[in-house]
Protein backbone atom coordinates (compact mmCIF):
# COMPACT_ATOMS: atom_id res chain seq x y z
CA UNK A 1 0.00 0.00 0.00
CA UNK A 2 2.83 2.38 0.94
CA UNK A 3 6.24 2.41 2.62
CA UNK A 4 4.67 3.88 5.75
CA UNK A 5 1.94 1.24 5.85
CA UNK A 6 4.45 -1.58 5.31
CA UNK A 7 6.90 -0.27 7.91
CA UNK A 8 4.17 -0.13 10.57
CA UNK A 9 2.83 -3.54 9.64
CA UNK A 10 6.35 -4.98 9.82
CA UNK A 11 7.16 -3.26 13.10
CA UNK A 12 10.11 -1.38 11.64
CA UNK A 13 10.35 1.90 13.56
CA UNK A 14 13.31 3.48 11.68
CA UNK A 15 11.67 2.71 8.32
CA UNK A 16 8.34 4.12 9.52
CA UNK A 17 9.98 7.36 10.63
CA UNK A 18 11.87 7.63 7.35
CA UNK A 19 8.73 7.01 5.29
CA UNK A 20 6.85 9.66 7.26
CA UNK A 21 9.68 12.15 6.82
CA UNK A 22 9.83 11.60 3.07
CA UNK A 23 6.08 11.82 2.70
CA UNK A 24 5.91 15.10 4.63
CA UNK A 25 8.81 16.52 2.60
CA UNK A 26 7.01 15.47 -0.54
CA UNK A 27 4.08 17.61 0.53
CA UNK A 28 1.73 14.92 1.85
CA UNK A 29 -0.98 16.19 4.21
CA UNK A 30 -0.51 15.00 7.79
CA UNK A 31 -4.15 13.99 8.16
CA UNK A 32 -3.99 11.93 4.95
CA UNK A 33 -0.94 10.08 6.26
CA UNK A 34 -2.77 9.22 9.46
CA UNK A 35 -6.13 8.34 7.95
CA UNK A 36 -4.91 6.85 4.69
CA UNK A 37 -1.89 4.89 5.88
CA UNK A 38 -1.42 4.66 9.64
CA UNK A 39 -4.99 3.88 10.72
CA UNK A 40 -5.35 1.20 7.99
CA UNK A 41 -1.97 -0.27 9.00
CA UNK A 42 -2.97 -0.50 12.68
CA UNK A 43 -6.35 -1.93 11.66
CA UNK A 44 -4.53 -4.63 9.71
CA UNK A 45 -2.26 -5.27 12.72
CA UNK A 46 -5.39 -5.69 14.84
CA UNK A 47 -6.94 -8.03 12.26
CA UNK A 48 -3.83 -10.21 12.17
CA UNK A 49 -3.79 -10.31 15.97
CA UNK A 50 -7.43 -11.42 15.96
CA UNK A 51 -6.70 -14.34 13.68
CA UNK A 52 -3.57 -15.25 15.66
CA UNK A 53 -1.20 -14.39 12.87
CA UNK A 54 0.31 -11.67 15.09
CA UNK A 55 0.93 -11.95 18.83
CA UNK A 56 1.76 -9.48 21.60
CA UNK A 57 5.38 -8.87 20.45
CA UNK A 58 4.20 -7.98 16.94
CA UNK A 59 1.55 -5.65 18.40
CA UNK A 60 4.18 -3.89 20.49
CA UNK A 61 6.57 -3.51 17.56
CA UNK A 62 3.91 -2.18 15.18
CA UNK A 63 2.80 0.27 17.86
CA UNK A 64 6.41 1.34 18.27
CA UNK A 65 6.78 1.95 14.52
CA UNK A 66 3.48 3.82 14.44
CA UNK A 67 4.63 6.06 17.27
CA UNK A 68 7.94 6.79 15.55
CA UNK A 69 6.04 8.04 12.49
CA UNK A 70 3.45 9.87 14.54
CA UNK A 71 6.15 11.81 16.41
CA UNK A 72 7.09 13.45 13.08
CA UNK A 73 3.53 13.85 11.82
CA UNK A 74 1.93 15.17 15.00
CA UNK A 75 3.26 18.78 14.81
CA UNK A 76 1.77 19.03 11.30
CA UNK A 77 -1.51 17.59 12.51
CA UNK A 78 -1.76 20.26 15.19
CA UNK A 79 -1.14 22.98 12.58
CA UNK A 80 -3.86 21.64 10.31
CA UNK A 81 -6.34 21.80 13.20
CA UNK A 82 -7.45 18.22 12.63
CA UNK A 83 -9.95 16.85 15.14
CA UNK A 84 -8.99 13.75 17.11
CA UNK A 85 -11.23 10.68 16.89
CA UNK A 86 -11.79 11.14 20.61
CA UNK A 87 -10.08 12.31 23.79
CA UNK A 88 -9.07 9.36 25.94
CA UNK A 89 -7.85 9.10 29.52
CA UNK A 90 -6.26 5.72 30.12
CA UNK A 91 -4.59 4.02 33.09
CA UNK A 92 -4.16 0.84 35.13
CA UNK A 93 -6.35 1.05 38.24
CA UNK A 94 -5.24 1.59 41.82
CA UNK A 95 -3.16 -1.17 43.36
CA UNK A 96 -2.21 -2.72 40.00
CA UNK A 97 1.26 -2.10 38.59
CA UNK A 98 0.95 -4.05 35.34
CA UNK A 99 0.97 -1.87 32.28
CA UNK A 100 1.87 -3.88 29.16
CA UNK A 101 -1.74 -4.35 28.06
CA UNK A 102 -2.62 -0.77 28.91
CA UNK A 103 0.40 0.47 26.92
CA UNK A 104 -0.61 -1.57 23.89
CA UNK A 105 -4.18 -0.30 23.98
CA UNK A 106 -2.93 3.29 24.42
CA UNK A 107 -0.64 2.89 21.39
CA UNK A 108 -3.35 1.27 19.27
CA UNK A 109 -5.77 4.07 20.13
CA UNK A 110 -3.12 6.68 19.38
CA UNK A 111 -2.49 5.00 16.06
CA UNK A 112 -6.23 5.04 15.49
CA UNK A 113 -6.28 8.83 15.71
CA UNK A 114 -7.29 9.29 19.36
CA UNK A 115 -5.77 11.90 21.66
CA UNK A 116 -4.35 10.05 24.66
CA UNK A 117 -3.73 11.08 28.26
CA UNK A 118 -1.87 8.12 29.77
CA UNK A 119 -1.91 8.24 33.58
CA UNK A 120 0.33 5.18 33.95
CA UNK A 121 -0.19 2.38 36.47
CA UNK A 122 -1.59 2.26 40.04
CA UNK A 123 -3.86 5.24 39.33
CA UNK A 124 -6.20 6.37 42.12
CA UNK A 125 -9.88 7.09 41.26
CA UNK A 126 -9.47 10.80 42.04
CA UNK A 127 -6.63 11.04 39.54
CA UNK A 128 -8.93 9.71 36.83
CA UNK A 129 -11.54 12.28 37.88
CA UNK A 130 -9.02 15.15 37.70
CA UNK A 131 -7.69 14.02 34.32
CA UNK A 132 -11.18 13.71 32.81
CA UNK A 133 -11.98 17.24 33.99
CA UNK A 134 -8.72 18.70 32.68
CA UNK A 135 -8.66 16.96 29.33
CA UNK A 136 -12.45 17.01 28.79
CA UNK A 137 -12.12 13.35 27.85
CA UNK A 138 -15.05 11.59 26.23
CA UNK A 139 -13.63 8.14 26.93
CA UNK A 140 -11.96 6.62 30.00
CA UNK A 141 -10.12 3.31 29.62
CA UNK A 142 -9.45 1.25 32.77
CA UNK A 143 -7.07 -1.70 32.88
CA UNK A 144 -6.41 -4.38 35.53
CA UNK A 145 -4.40 -7.60 35.41
CA UNK A 146 -5.15 -8.95 38.88
CA UNK A 147 -8.52 -10.18 40.12
CA UNK A 148 -7.64 -8.63 43.46
CA UNK A 149 -7.41 -5.14 41.89
CA UNK A 150 -10.43 -5.46 39.59
CA UNK A 151 -12.61 -3.95 42.32
CA UNK A 152 -10.69 -0.68 41.82
CA UNK A 153 -12.47 -0.44 38.44
CA UNK A 154 -15.76 -0.32 40.27
CA UNK A 155 -14.58 2.36 42.72
CA UNK A 156 -13.16 4.41 39.84
CA UNK A 157 -16.47 4.31 37.97
CA UNK A 158 -18.26 5.29 41.19
CA UNK A 159 -15.87 8.22 41.65
CA UNK A 160 -16.53 9.42 38.09
CA UNK A 161 -20.27 9.17 38.71
CA UNK A 162 -20.01 11.01 42.04
CA UNK A 163 -18.05 13.78 40.30
CA UNK A 164 -20.90 14.16 37.80
CA UNK A 165 -18.73 13.18 34.84
CA UNK A 166 -20.62 10.13 33.60
CA UNK A 167 -22.66 12.30 31.24
CA UNK A 168 -19.65 13.56 29.33
CA UNK A 169 -17.51 10.44 29.27
CA UNK A 170 -17.94 6.78 28.36
CA UNK A 171 -16.00 4.08 30.19
CA UNK A 172 -14.28 1.08 28.66
CA UNK A 173 -12.62 -1.68 30.69
CA UNK A 174 -10.20 -4.46 29.85
CA UNK A 175 -7.40 -6.69 31.11
CA UNK A 176 -6.85 -10.43 31.38
CA UNK A 177 -9.31 -11.24 34.23
CA UNK A 178 -12.00 -8.78 33.09
CA UNK A 179 -15.11 -10.16 31.38
CA UNK A 180 -18.18 -8.70 29.68
CA UNK A 181 -20.15 -9.91 32.67
CA UNK A 182 -17.99 -7.91 35.08
CA UNK A 183 -18.09 -4.86 32.80
CA UNK A 184 -21.90 -5.00 32.86
CA UNK A 185 -21.97 -5.51 36.59
CA UNK A 186 -19.93 -2.38 37.36
CA UNK A 187 -21.71 -0.25 34.78
CA UNK A 188 -18.95 0.16 32.19
CA UNK A 189 -20.09 1.19 28.70
CA UNK A 190 -17.74 -1.13 26.87
CA UNK A 191 -15.40 -4.05 27.26
CA UNK A 192 -12.52 -4.97 25.00
CA UNK A 193 -11.37 -8.56 25.07
CA UNK A 194 -8.10 -7.52 23.46
CA UNK A 195 -6.33 -4.44 22.11
CA UNK A 196 -7.70 -4.87 18.59
CA UNK A 197 -11.28 -4.99 19.85
CA UNK A 198 -10.54 -2.00 22.08
CA UNK A 199 -9.96 0.32 19.11
CA UNK A 200 -13.21 -0.71 17.41
CA UNK A 201 -15.08 -0.35 20.71
CA UNK A 202 -13.54 3.10 21.33
CA UNK A 203 -14.68 4.26 17.89
CA UNK A 204 -18.17 3.02 18.62
CA UNK A 205 -18.31 4.70 22.03
CA UNK A 206 -16.94 8.01 20.73
CA UNK A 207 -18.98 7.93 17.53
CA UNK B 1 -11.97 -40.32 53.36
CA UNK B 2 -9.93 -40.82 50.24
CA UNK B 3 -9.30 -37.47 48.61
CA UNK B 4 -7.62 -36.45 45.38
CA UNK B 5 -5.63 -33.23 45.49
CA UNK B 6 -4.78 -31.45 42.24
CA UNK B 7 -2.40 -28.64 43.04
CA UNK B 8 -0.13 -26.09 41.45
CA UNK B 9 3.49 -27.11 41.98
CA UNK B 10 4.26 -23.65 43.37
CA UNK B 11 2.69 -24.96 46.62
CA UNK B 12 4.64 -28.25 46.57
CA UNK B 13 6.27 -28.11 50.01
CA UNK B 14 3.22 -26.66 51.75
CA UNK B 15 0.87 -29.27 50.27
CA UNK B 16 3.19 -32.18 51.04
CA UNK B 17 3.52 -31.03 54.65
CA UNK B 18 -0.24 -30.64 55.04
CA UNK B 19 -0.98 -34.02 53.46
CA UNK B 20 1.55 -35.73 55.72
CA UNK B 21 -0.51 -34.62 58.71
CA UNK B 22 -3.97 -35.15 57.22
CA UNK B 23 -6.27 -37.64 58.95
CA UNK B 24 -7.35 -38.73 55.45
CA UNK B 25 -5.63 -40.50 52.61
CA UNK B 26 -4.80 -37.80 50.09
CA UNK B 27 -3.31 -38.55 46.68
CA UNK B 28 -1.59 -35.56 45.11
CA UNK B 29 -1.14 -34.61 41.47
CA UNK B 30 0.94 -31.52 40.87
CA UNK B 31 0.54 -29.48 37.69
CA UNK B 32 3.17 -27.07 36.29
CA UNK B 33 3.33 -23.54 37.60
CA UNK B 34 3.57 -22.47 33.96
CA UNK B 35 -0.23 -22.82 33.60
CA UNK B 36 -0.50 -19.53 35.47
CA UNK B 37 1.39 -17.80 32.66
CA UNK B 38 -0.81 -19.18 29.89
CA UNK B 39 -3.86 -17.19 30.94
CA UNK B 40 -7.30 -18.11 32.25
CA UNK B 41 -8.82 -20.19 29.41
CA UNK B 42 -5.71 -22.36 28.81
CA UNK B 43 -5.29 -22.97 32.52
CA UNK B 44 -8.94 -23.95 32.94
CA UNK B 45 -8.73 -26.39 30.03
CA UNK B 46 -5.73 -28.17 31.56
CA UNK B 47 -7.28 -28.23 35.03
CA UNK B 48 -10.57 -29.59 33.69
CA UNK B 49 -8.64 -32.40 32.00
CA UNK B 50 -6.97 -33.27 35.29
CA UNK B 51 -10.28 -33.14 37.17
CA UNK B 52 -12.05 -35.30 34.58
CA UNK B 53 -9.23 -37.81 34.72
CA UNK B 54 -9.82 -38.57 38.41
CA UNK B 55 -11.31 -42.04 38.97
CA UNK B 56 -14.60 -41.23 40.70
CA UNK B 57 -14.87 -44.72 42.17
CA UNK B 58 -11.67 -44.23 44.16
CA UNK B 59 -12.28 -40.86 45.84
CA UNK B 60 -14.89 -38.89 47.70
CA UNK B 61 -13.87 -35.40 46.61
CA UNK B 62 -11.37 -33.55 44.44
CA UNK B 63 -9.43 -30.83 46.24
CA UNK B 64 -7.87 -27.99 44.30
CA UNK B 65 -4.60 -26.45 45.41
CA UNK B 66 -5.49 -23.30 43.55
CA UNK B 67 -7.33 -20.02 44.02
CA UNK B 68 -9.18 -17.82 41.53
CA UNK B 69 -5.75 -17.46 39.81
CA UNK B 70 -6.62 -14.78 37.23
CA UNK B 71 -9.89 -16.62 36.46
CA UNK B 72 -7.92 -19.80 35.69
CA UNK B 73 -10.51 -21.83 37.61
CA UNK B 74 -13.55 -19.92 36.31
CA UNK B 75 -15.86 -22.28 34.45
CA UNK B 76 -14.35 -25.42 35.94
CA UNK B 77 -17.07 -28.07 36.06
CA UNK B 78 -17.60 -30.68 38.74
CA UNK B 79 -18.63 -33.96 37.05
CA UNK B 80 -19.03 -36.88 39.44
CA UNK B 81 -17.20 -35.74 42.57
CA UNK B 82 -17.49 -32.52 44.56
CA UNK B 83 -14.72 -30.00 43.90
CA UNK B 84 -13.29 -28.13 46.89
CA UNK B 85 -11.29 -24.91 46.64
CA UNK B 86 -10.18 -22.26 49.15
CA UNK B 87 -11.73 -18.83 48.65
CA UNK B 88 -8.78 -16.66 47.65
CA UNK B 89 -7.49 -14.63 44.72
CA UNK B 90 -4.13 -16.37 44.41
CA UNK B 91 -1.50 -18.53 46.04
CA UNK B 92 -0.07 -15.60 47.99
CA UNK B 93 -3.35 -15.31 49.87
CA UNK B 94 -3.21 -19.08 50.55
CA UNK B 95 0.34 -18.79 51.88
CA UNK B 96 -0.68 -15.88 54.10
CA UNK B 97 -3.53 -17.86 55.59
CA UNK B 98 -6.44 -16.04 54.00
CA UNK B 99 -7.75 -13.35 51.72
CA UNK B 100 -8.33 -10.73 54.42
CA UNK B 101 -4.75 -10.68 55.63
CA UNK B 102 -3.57 -10.66 52.00
CA UNK B 103 -5.80 -7.72 51.11
CA UNK B 104 -4.64 -5.75 54.15
CA UNK B 105 -1.00 -6.35 53.33
CA UNK B 106 -1.49 -5.62 49.63
CA UNK B 107 -3.26 -2.32 50.30
CA UNK B 108 -0.71 -1.15 52.85
CA UNK B 109 2.34 -2.14 50.79
CA UNK B 110 1.97 -0.71 47.29
CA UNK B 111 4.32 -2.29 44.77
CA UNK B 112 5.06 -5.47 46.67
CA UNK B 113 6.35 -8.59 44.93
CA UNK B 114 6.11 -11.94 46.74
CA UNK B 115 8.41 -14.91 47.06
CA UNK B 116 8.04 -18.30 48.72
CA UNK B 117 9.96 -21.56 48.42
CA UNK B 118 7.88 -22.55 45.39
CA UNK B 119 8.27 -19.19 43.69
CA UNK B 120 12.02 -19.36 44.21
CA UNK B 121 12.68 -22.91 43.08
CA UNK B 122 10.02 -23.47 40.41
CA UNK B 123 9.36 -21.80 37.08
CA UNK B 124 11.58 -18.77 37.67
CA UNK B 125 12.23 -18.45 33.94
CA UNK B 126 8.57 -17.87 33.16
CA UNK B 127 8.63 -14.63 35.05
CA UNK B 128 11.01 -12.86 32.71
CA UNK B 129 9.82 -11.23 29.51
CA UNK B 130 6.65 -13.31 29.16
CA UNK B 131 8.68 -16.48 28.92
CA UNK B 132 11.41 -15.19 26.60
CA UNK B 133 14.99 -14.45 27.46
CA UNK B 134 16.67 -11.37 26.02
CA UNK B 135 18.76 -13.59 23.73
CA UNK B 136 15.68 -15.33 22.34
CA UNK B 137 13.95 -12.03 21.63
CA UNK B 138 17.02 -10.63 19.87
CA UNK B 139 17.40 -13.82 17.80
CA UNK B 140 13.80 -13.56 16.68
CA UNK B 141 13.20 -9.82 16.31
CA UNK B 142 16.65 -8.33 15.82
CA UNK B 143 18.91 -6.42 18.20
CA UNK B 144 16.95 -3.17 18.48
CA UNK B 145 13.41 -4.57 18.52
CA UNK B 146 14.49 -7.49 20.73
CA UNK B 147 15.84 -5.17 23.41
CA UNK B 148 12.75 -2.98 23.11
CA UNK B 149 10.45 -5.97 23.68
CA UNK B 150 12.50 -7.18 26.64
CA UNK B 151 12.16 -3.73 28.24
CA UNK B 152 8.44 -3.64 27.54
CA UNK B 153 7.81 -7.08 29.01
CA UNK B 154 9.85 -6.37 32.13
CA UNK B 155 8.88 -2.72 32.48
CA UNK B 156 6.21 -3.46 35.08
CA UNK B 157 8.93 -4.59 37.46
CA UNK B 158 10.20 -1.02 37.54
CA UNK B 159 6.99 -0.15 39.36
CA UNK B 160 7.72 -2.53 42.22
CA UNK B 161 9.32 -1.29 45.41
CA UNK B 162 9.38 -4.18 47.84
CA UNK B 163 9.97 -7.89 47.95
CA UNK B 164 8.27 -9.90 50.68
CA UNK B 165 9.42 -13.42 51.45
CA UNK B 166 6.73 -15.60 52.97
CA UNK B 167 8.39 -17.90 55.49
CA UNK B 168 6.26 -20.94 56.26
CA UNK B 169 8.62 -22.62 58.70
CA UNK B 170 8.97 -25.62 56.38
CA UNK B 171 12.28 -24.43 54.97
CA UNK B 172 15.30 -26.67 55.62
CA UNK B 173 17.44 -23.65 56.52
CA UNK B 174 17.76 -19.93 55.82
CA UNK B 175 18.85 -20.35 52.19
CA UNK B 176 15.48 -19.52 50.61
CA UNK B 177 15.11 -16.35 52.65
CA UNK B 178 18.68 -15.44 51.76
CA UNK B 179 18.00 -15.88 48.04
CA UNK B 180 14.96 -13.63 48.30
CA UNK B 181 16.95 -11.05 50.25
CA UNK B 182 19.65 -11.06 47.57
CA UNK B 183 17.07 -10.70 44.81
CA UNK B 184 15.59 -7.65 46.56
CA UNK B 185 19.05 -6.11 46.89
CA UNK B 186 19.79 -6.79 43.22
CA UNK B 187 16.60 -5.06 42.14
CA UNK B 188 16.98 -2.23 44.62
CA UNK B 189 13.78 -3.09 46.47
CA UNK B 190 13.03 -3.07 50.19
CA UNK B 191 12.98 -6.52 51.75
CA UNK B 192 10.72 -7.98 54.37
CA UNK B 193 10.11 -11.49 55.65
CA UNK B 194 6.53 -12.17 56.62
CA UNK B 195 5.25 -15.18 58.48
CA UNK B 196 3.21 -17.61 56.43
CA UNK B 197 0.15 -19.39 57.76
CA UNK B 198 -0.54 -22.96 56.67
CA UNK B 199 -4.00 -23.31 58.16
CA UNK B 200 -5.84 -23.14 54.81
CA UNK B 201 -3.69 -25.99 53.47
CA UNK B 202 -4.27 -28.06 56.59
CA UNK B 203 -8.02 -27.47 56.55
CA UNK B 204 -8.26 -28.23 52.83
CA UNK B 205 -6.78 -31.71 53.23
CA UNK B 206 -8.45 -32.35 56.60
CA UNK B 207 -11.94 -31.93 55.17
CA UNK B 208 -12.61 -28.87 57.34
CA UNK B 209 -14.40 -26.94 54.60
CA UNK B 210 -16.11 -24.09 56.35
CA UNK B 211 -18.38 -22.16 53.94
CA UNK B 212 -16.64 -18.87 54.80
CA UNK B 213 -13.22 -20.02 53.62
CA UNK B 214 -13.95 -22.82 51.15
CA UNK B 215 -16.24 -23.37 48.23
CA UNK B 216 -17.62 -26.88 47.70
CA UNK B 217 -18.93 -27.35 44.17
CA UNK B 218 -21.34 -30.29 43.92
CA UNK B 219 -21.51 -32.43 40.75
CA UNK B 220 -23.27 -30.65 37.91
CA UNK B 221 -22.20 -27.18 39.05
CA UNK B 222 -19.31 -25.02 37.95
CA UNK B 223 -17.07 -22.35 39.47
CA UNK B 224 -17.25 -18.66 38.69
CA UNK B 225 -15.72 -15.47 40.11
CA UNK B 226 -18.13 -13.82 42.54
CA UNK B 227 -16.68 -10.29 42.23
CA UNK B 228 -17.13 -9.73 45.93
CA UNK B 229 -15.39 -10.65 49.20
CA UNK B 230 -16.28 -14.34 48.77
CA UNK B 231 -14.07 -14.30 45.63
CA UNK B 232 -15.40 -17.57 44.16
CA UNK B 233 -18.95 -18.82 43.72
CA UNK B 234 -20.78 -21.67 41.96
CA UNK B 235 -23.49 -21.66 39.31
Amino acid sequence: MSDLYDAILNGNAPAAAEAARQALEGGAAALDLVQGHMVPAMDEVGRRFECEDYFVPELLLSARAMKAALALIRPHLALSGAEAAGRVVIGTVKGDLHDIGKNIVASMLEGGGFEITDLGADVAPEKFVDAVRTSRANLVCLSALLTVTMSSMKTTIEALSAAGLRGQTKIMVGGAPVTQRYADEIGADGYGENAAVAVAMARKLCG
Amino acid sequence: MRLKLISCEVLYREMCAAVARSPHQVDIEFLPKGLHDQGGPAMRTRLQEAVDHVDATQYEAVLLGYALCGNGIAGLVSRKLPLVIPRAHDCIALLMGGRDRYRDYFENHPGVYFRSTGWLERGERDQTAAGYTLEELIARYGEDNGRYLFDQFNGYQRNYRQLAYIATGLEPDGSFEQRAREEAARRGWRFETIRGDLRLFERLVAGDWDEADFLVVPPGWRMKPSYDSRVIDKE
